[in-house]
């Protein structure tokens, strides 16, 4: 197949997408804007944007090889998180959203001391970078196959092959992602994700189906396939490099924590909700619906091509050797596609496909972003005013919209220097594993019991970081000595354990966590107010700014008017009865067409009524902000 | 390059994994519920409170019979 037509299909694609999301940076007008999109967006795009994170951080190339190889169970890391949701929908998600937290940091300083932050913040971080520089490295090897070994642009001939080849690629790829992610910022973000999400899905299912019609039906592709390959769970300790009870500890356990309560870009979505019940369904949603759909939409290729592997030369059509037996498996996503689809079909699946892998790379930028604002810029400043002794002022948000922006662009080039530390790694599957059971444990331990367990100390919590680490490097020096009694018979591979090494650096660091807080005196429940779930109520009471009103109310539809006077939104007696509104409760107000997902929105306290029932007033700020324009219809509801 | 090892569907293969996923994986449910309702973040006396209990169950219930049905499929669907 010439790849002409494909690369042109991929060309226009990413100028699509790139215009989608430049065209809402409009939307960004302040740090709070560029991070966390103003907090107010519906659940039904947060969950449809996060599809495209959640699907681009574990990637096509990388299932896509799982599936070839081992089958079904090559869903089961997209199905096992529905465990922890009790504990993230109503620990981790009020918490961090009501106690306004602008990252995981941020939230260990509060609950512990700045020295857990400093820890945090560093772990948070290299993982972060260390995240980015992988979604770079995989979107290179996807494109790779796809490439001549030249390329002559502009007069300049440029390598496409090889470890140099790679990083060109790479170079290239990190500029058109620096672009919308610098000048966008989280909205861009959602709504380009919102967009890629759909088309996602889309594209996997076609790869799926044009598989089934390039294998003569769907009985003929059931009929490939071995029994034990359509198994949805793994052989339990068999063969190390994939096995249900090392990847159940690894993802299941490490992996799932690590997603919903450390991932920042994650975090970061579930804040651009309008209100902590949206960030609920947001989450169900996704778990419930898109992560099994996503687990077909990943692993497709790999189970249309191990069918294709096993009937080609075989079944009338299939031409034998279509796929060699000596391919590089993290190649079978491209080669899957680009035989059972057209060229521009072609074009159209890599272009959805390497979108959603940047969709992942310009999350993590974004998130990366947010802590070097929230945990090194801000607090150094702070530190340097303090000892300038009134010398040296805060400065305004557009400075620090700026900062963030230059942030974005020396993040995403250390993010691509990155990957010459990853590039070396057999697969990307090792390089993930890699990040996934050594920096993971410590973090996700210490944010899980700080949050659960209201004797967790910051002493504990420190030598979680400390010890916890130091026996990780104990246990990974050492395997079978300390490691084996925890491995449920998997095997090594190449003297260490791939996966079942999490749950003895889990265990290692929930033992140091325990022992030392049992050894240490606690905070008193004053001091942990809206910091654990056990004092979640305070939380919301703090946000509020006085006791939550929880009676049931309706939303109003309403016409605004401007009140250059007020500070608040004011509302008729009437629609306040309508909505169980009282003065000073908190409200939101929306755009009344429902597709828009609240992009056009503002949240505010209620003010004094009024006596004109069906208007709101609203002021200047209030209206600059949410974008409304004289002929929006508002919708209202009360918050809290 | 492909995974051959213990292709026989004895029942601990079939099922094993299975069971452990939740069985273990439930403990780690149950104790979140558990936590969630113990410390009211997740109250079961008001209404809504109620939904989500019941949508979190479902979650669970839901997964579980997605598992089996696909074994059930491997196995007898030919």
């Amino acid at each position: 197949m010439s790849m002409t037509i494909p690369w042109i299909v991929m060309v226009l694609y990413f100028i699509l997408v790139m215009g989608f999301g430049s065209m809402f940076g409009r939307y960004t007008k302040s740090t709070a804007d560029f991070f966390f999109g103003g907090r107010r967006f519906a659940w039904w795009l947060i969950a449809m944007s996060i599809l495209a994170t959640g699907v681009g951080s574990h990637s096509f190339v990388k299932y896509s090889a799982k599936a070839f190889q081992h089958g079904f169970s090559s869903t089961m890391t997209y199905m096992n998180d529905w465990f922890f949701m009790p504990f993230f929908m109503f620990g981790w998600l009020p918490l961090i959203y009501y106690s306004r937290v602008s990252s995981v940091p941020e939230y260990f300083q509060r609950r512990f001391n700045y020295k857990a932050r400093f820890l945090a913040t560093v772990a948070l971080f290299f993982y972060m970078i260390g995240y980015i520089s992988i979604g770079f490295l995989t979107i290179g090897k996807a494109l790779q196959p796809m490439l001549p070994d030249f390329l002559n642009l502009f007069g300049l001939h440029i390598t496409l092959i090889g470890d140099t080849g790679l990083m060109n690629i790479i170079i290239f790829v990190a500029i058109i992602t620096g672009i919308y992610i610098t000048y966008g910022g989280q909205t861009a973000v959602i709504f380009t994700d919102l967009l890629q999400g759909f088309i996602l899905i889309f594209a996997g299912l076609l790869v799926l189906f044009l598989g089934f019609s390039y294998l003569g039906g769907f009985a003929n592709f059931w009929h490939h396939l071995p029994e034990h390959f359509k198994l949805p769970l793994a052989h339990f300790n068999q063969p190390a490099g994939f096995n249900f009870v090392g990847i159940f500890w690894q993802d299941g356990i490490a992996g799932s924590i690590g997603f919903l309560f450390m991932n920042q870009g994650l975090i970061m979505r579930f804040l651009a909700t309008r209100s902590v019940e949206d960030g609920k369904k947001a989450a169900a949603f996704n778990v419930l619906v898109i992560l099994p759909i996503s687990a077909i939409v990943v692993s497709g290729a790999g189970w249309i091509g191990h069918a294709i592997y096993q009937g080609q030369g075989i079944v009338p059509g299939i031409p034998a050797g279509i796929i060699p037996p000596t391919l590089d498996v993290d190649e079978i996503f491209t080669i899957a596609a680009r035989i059972v689809a057209t060229p521009i079909v072609f074009g159209f699946i890599m272009a959805a496909v390497t979108a959603a892998l940047m969709s992942t790379v310009d999350t993590l930028i974004n998130a990366t972003a947010a802590i070097f604002i929230n945990d090194i810029w801000l607090p150094a400043e702070r530190v340097l005013i303090r000892r300038s002794n009134g010398s040296r002022l805060q400065k305004d948000d557009r400075y620090y919209l700026k900062v963030a922006r230059w942030a974005s662009m020396v993040i995403t080039t250390v993010g691509v220097l990155g990957v010459l530390a990853f590039k070396n790694f057999a697969t990307l599957y090792e390089a993930h594993g890699f990040f996934h059971s050594t920096l993971t444990p410590p973090l996700i331990v210490a944010i899980f019991l700080g949050i659960f367990w209201r004797r967790f100390t910051d002493h504990a919590v420190i030598w979680t970081f400390l010890g916890g680490a130091t026996l990780m490097i104990v246990g990974a020096t050492w395997p079978s000595i300390f490691i084996t009694p925890f491995a449920q018979g998997s095997a090594m591979s190449g003297g260490k354990y791939i996966y079942i090494s999490a749950l003895y650096n889990i265990v290692v660091c929930v033992g140091v966590g325990v022992i030392v807080s049992l050894l240490t005196k606690p905070k008193t429940d004053k001091e942990l107010e809206g910091l654990t779930i056990w004092t979640v109520d305070r939380a919301r009471w703090r946000f509020k700014g006085g006791k939550p009103n929880d009676r049931p109310g309706e939303k109003v539809n309403l016409k605004y008017k401007i009140d250059d006077t007020g500070e608040f939104a004011r509302f008729a007696r009437e629609d306040m009865e309508k909505m169980s509104l009282d003065e000073g409760d908190l409200v939101y107000l929306c755009d009344s067409r429902a597709w828009m997902g609240g992009l056009k929105s503002v949240h505010s306290k209620a003010g004094k009524p009024h006596s004109e029932p069906g208007v709101v007033y609203i002021t200047p700020e209030m209206e600059e902000s949410a974008l409304f324009t004289k002929k929006t219809r508002v919708v209202a509801e009360k918050e809290l | 390059m492909f995974d051959t090892a213990m292709t026989e569907l004895t029942f601990g293969r079939v099922w094993g994994p299975l069971i452990y996923l939740y069985g273990v994986g439930g403990i780690f449910f149950l104790a979140g519920m558990i936590i969630s309702t113990r410390s009211k973040s997740l109250n079961i006396k008001t209404r809504n409170g109620k939904k989500w209990f019941k949508l979190l169950l479902f979650g669970y219930g839901w997964y579980l019979f997605i598992h089996t049905s696909l074994t059930l499929a491997a196995l007898y669907l030919k």
